[in-house]
């Protein structure tokens, strides 16, 4: 009993998802345990800001807060192809290296403006790594938040009992 | 020492046996226990009681690891069963592995398959439609596979029988070709599913779109609720076992109707490896065993053996209960057992657009699915250039439309916001197959699985019939909603392999003649008295219906006509 609190306590909540921490001994780690990724906890960071600009925290909660990077890696590390993963990394590489060519800093220290215009260039066909890499994070992050915890309570309410059917259902036809 | 045996033997003896606990062998349980017999239900995969079994039934979406994916680990050890549409998170558990139990593919054959107590009665789709003399009068027709050996008449009292207890939802439809039965109400259709019916009346006068007719509790009778059973909640989770009883399943139903007779013993975990023919008394005395984990053999006795052990594992038990009597497999002096396997033509399907209606919408969900569109084609008199004919279902929705493109404020504004679409329209095809000798299954010569059974040959495949069929239905898809005012037409072909439709059928089948089938009017072995067969394997031609229903009726009727033969002393 005493061992399942523990257990559950040190779980990491993403979207309402629990995920094992990583081994805490492997400092500068992704905080998550991956199983085919490699990724520095500074990757993680930078994939959590890129998801926070895709899905920023307005009067409600964004990216960030729900974790979303996280469930991107989570996704990504398990539901994907090796070919996906790899061009993933070597694409968010890119992206490092695209930021800091262009304004000198890291995405991290940019603006919300200029971290905004930046993906926004990625919409059109950017390299076929970077393009990976920014389609499985736009998609993930978007997927993530509409399935998280807190939009399915909250925003957009799931139903898991709905006990009824209309199939009339008056609506505006606007 | 024989002492020992004979104390054994009396542990291990009932009445009944009945091979397997799904949809089938659950009924013949139920039945059996309720008439006093003692009843061992065998089960070759693990036991799983209502509700308390179900690991995933509360999960919301988010809760699930990969939000239902499997991931792709899981997809890539196990390409067979990840073609089918409920190989999700929420449901995988109740779903056989690929290398769980291997089978050889002669032909490519999708063989889905769900060892549990309550077997793939807690997964179904909960389809369910009476046969009627054109189906049973099918064969003798249009000459192909032998003539069933009854009529709707025999087994018209059964599906009132079963479908009381088991609740069915439906409307009195009064369509000679889809005989109505004692439904529970039906679920109505949907504004634009209402609209294509009336059109597609108006327009041809032998087409129908009917509400689906399925089996969960739209408004319950005592007798579901004595069985522990409550109102339908509209939750379409189904394949993951529901907590109300609100479908019918051998867990939710019938087999704890059997634990309270008291009559019941269920075994799971329990691998039928052969019925036992006993030479001189000239007939089955039980069956060996080995128990799935142990691999441990043991021998139960009964005065009849009921074998429902899903129709392509049926056929593996008996033709691997060899004898002296029956070199081939038990009951298979013909050497049709493992012959003329058939199954349903689901290899199209086709969407469109519908702009009317834009009033309306749907709220909630309806658990059975929308419209089904019984057979219209070849039904009074051969007309096409295939034999036979397809039903079709018919479902209409609206869906909330979010738009992706943008990126921060705005994206989140719209992903909210949503917007909905035009109605989507959508049907896919359930044909039916013409049972042919080329279609079989046998035994591997050479491999066995982790029980020391022969691993089952399938080769099974489509035929010309099947691809005319195909071609017709996308035909008249297209032609009825292009009429109807439908835009975007897509048909949809798929490639996929017999077996995904789930509706493998026959191989013991029903007939007059022993020389030409293997089970009679009764569901009894022709050469073998004291053995019954009523799952799918019992099905000499197809149709189009969902088999599920019919099942039940044939277990009921068969266990009625056991027991009568019994108390005459003739079993």
């Amino acid at each position: 009993m005493e061992r399942r609190l523990v257990i559950k306590q040190v779980l990491i909540m993403a979207g309402g998802l629990a995920l094992l921490p990583s081994c805490l001994r492997d400092e500068g780690k992704s905080s998550i345990r991956l199983t085919n990724l490699e990724v520095s906890l500074d990757e993680e960071n930078l994939l959590a800001e890129i998801a926070e600009t895709i899905i920023p925290r307005t009067k409600t909660p964004g990216a960030r807060e729900l974790k979303l990077h996280l469930f991107i890696l989570k996704m990504l590390d398990d539901c994907y192809e090796k070919t996906d993963q790899q061009a993933f990394i070597n694409g968010l590489q890119e992206f490092k290296e695209l930021t800091s060519e262009q304004y000198g800093k890291s995405f991290g220290k940019l603006s919300a403006h200029q971290r905004e215009s930046t993906l926004s260039k990625l919409e059109n066909n950017p390299s076929p790594d970077l393009s990976a890499f920014y389609k499985i994070t736009k998609a993930k992050t978007i997927d993530g938040y509409l399935n998280s915890q807190y939009v399915m309570t909250k925003l957009i309410i799931y139903e898991l009992v709905p006990g009824r059917y209309n199939g009339y259902f008056p609506v505006k036809t606007a | 020492m024989s002492n020992l045996n004979i104390d054994a033997a009396k542990g291990n003896t009932y009445d009944v046996i009945v091979i397997g606990s799904g949809i089938s062998g659950g009924w013949a349980a139920k039945e059996f226990t309720e008439k006093g017999f003692k009843t061992l239900v065998l089960e070759r995969g693990r036991d799983v009681q209502h509700i308390k079994d179900y690991p995933t039934t509360n999960k919301f979406p988010y809760e699930f690891e990969h939000r239902g994916e499997p991931a792709l680990a899981i997809k890539k050890e196990n390409p067979i069963v990840s073609r089918c549409y409920a190989f999700k998170e929420d449901a995988m558990h109740f779903m056989v592995k690929d290398k769980e139990h291997p089978y050889v593919q002669e032909k490519p054959f999708d063989w889905i398959r769900g060892y549990q107590v309550g077997g793939k009665s807690l997964l179904w789709a909960r389809q369910t439609q009476r046969w009627s003399d054109f189906d049973f009068e099918g064969p003798a027709r249009d000459d192909f596979a032998v003539d069933w050996p009854i009529r709707y008449k025999d087994i018209a009292p059964w599906y009132s029988y079963v479908e009381k207890f088991a609740g069915i939802s439906g409307n009195r439809d009064g369509l000679s070709e889809l005989p109505d039965g004692e439904f529970l109400p039906g679920f109505p259709l949907n504004a634009a599913e209402d609209y294509f019916k009336d059109f597609i009346k108006n327009k041809y006068n032998n087409r129908h779109v009917i509400s689906a007719r399925c089996a969960h509790l739209s408004k319950p009778n005592q007798i579901h609720l004595d069985q522990g059973r409550a109102k339908c909640q509209n939750r379409t989770l189904c394949q993951r076992g529901c907590p109300f009883g609100g479908y019918f399943s051998s867990n939710a139903s019938t087999l704890p109707w059997a634990a309270k007779t008291g009559k019941l013993t269920l075994k799971p975990d329990s691998v039928v490896e052969s019925v036992i023919y006993d030479d001189a008394k000239g007939k089955v005395t039980g069956v060996r065993v080995v128990d799935a984990n142990t691999k441990e053999s043991t021998e139960y006795y009964a005065r009849i053996v009921f074998v429902n052990a899903g129709a392509l594992n049926t056929n593996l038990i008996l033709l691997n209960s060899k004898s002296k009597r029956f070199p081939q497999g038990l009951g298979n002096d013909s050497g049709v057992l493992g012959k003329y396997v058939a199954f349903h033509n689901y290899s199209a399907r086709i969407t469109a657009e519908f702009d009317g209606l834009k009033q309306f919408a749907t709220d909630g969900r309806n658990p059975a699915g929308g419209g089904y569109i019984p057979r219209f084609r070849n039904v009074y008199k051969q007309e096409t250039n295939f034999k036979r004919g397809y039903a079709a279902g018919l479902y209409g929705s609206r869906y909330m439309e979010r738009d992706r493109s943008a990126i921060g404020g705005k994206l989140k504004d719209n992903l909210l916001q949503g917007k909905l679409s035009p109605w989507i329209m959508g049907s896919h095809m359930m044909g039916e197959t013409i049972p042919k000798e080329s279609n079989f299954v046998n035994l591997s010569a050479s491999e066995k699985d982790a029980w020391g059974i022969p691993l089952l040959n399938i080769s099974v495949a489509y035929d010309e019939n099947d691809a005319l069929m195909k071609k017709d239905y996308i035909e008249q898809m297209t032609e009825m909603f292009t009429e109807a005012g439908f835009k975007n037409i897509t048909p949809n072909i798929s490639s996929q392999a017999p077996g995904l439709d789930i509706h493998e059928m026959g191989g013991a089948r029903m007939g007059r003649d022993p020389k030409t089938s293997i089970l009679n009017e009764w569901n009894q072995l022709h050469t073998c008295a004291n053995v019954f067969v009523t799952d799918g394997a019992c099905m000499t031609s197809t149709s189009t219906q969902n088999p599920s229903l019919t099942y039940m009726a044939f277990t009921a009727r068969s266990v009625d006509f056991a027991v009568k033969a019994m108390n005459r002393g003739e079993i």
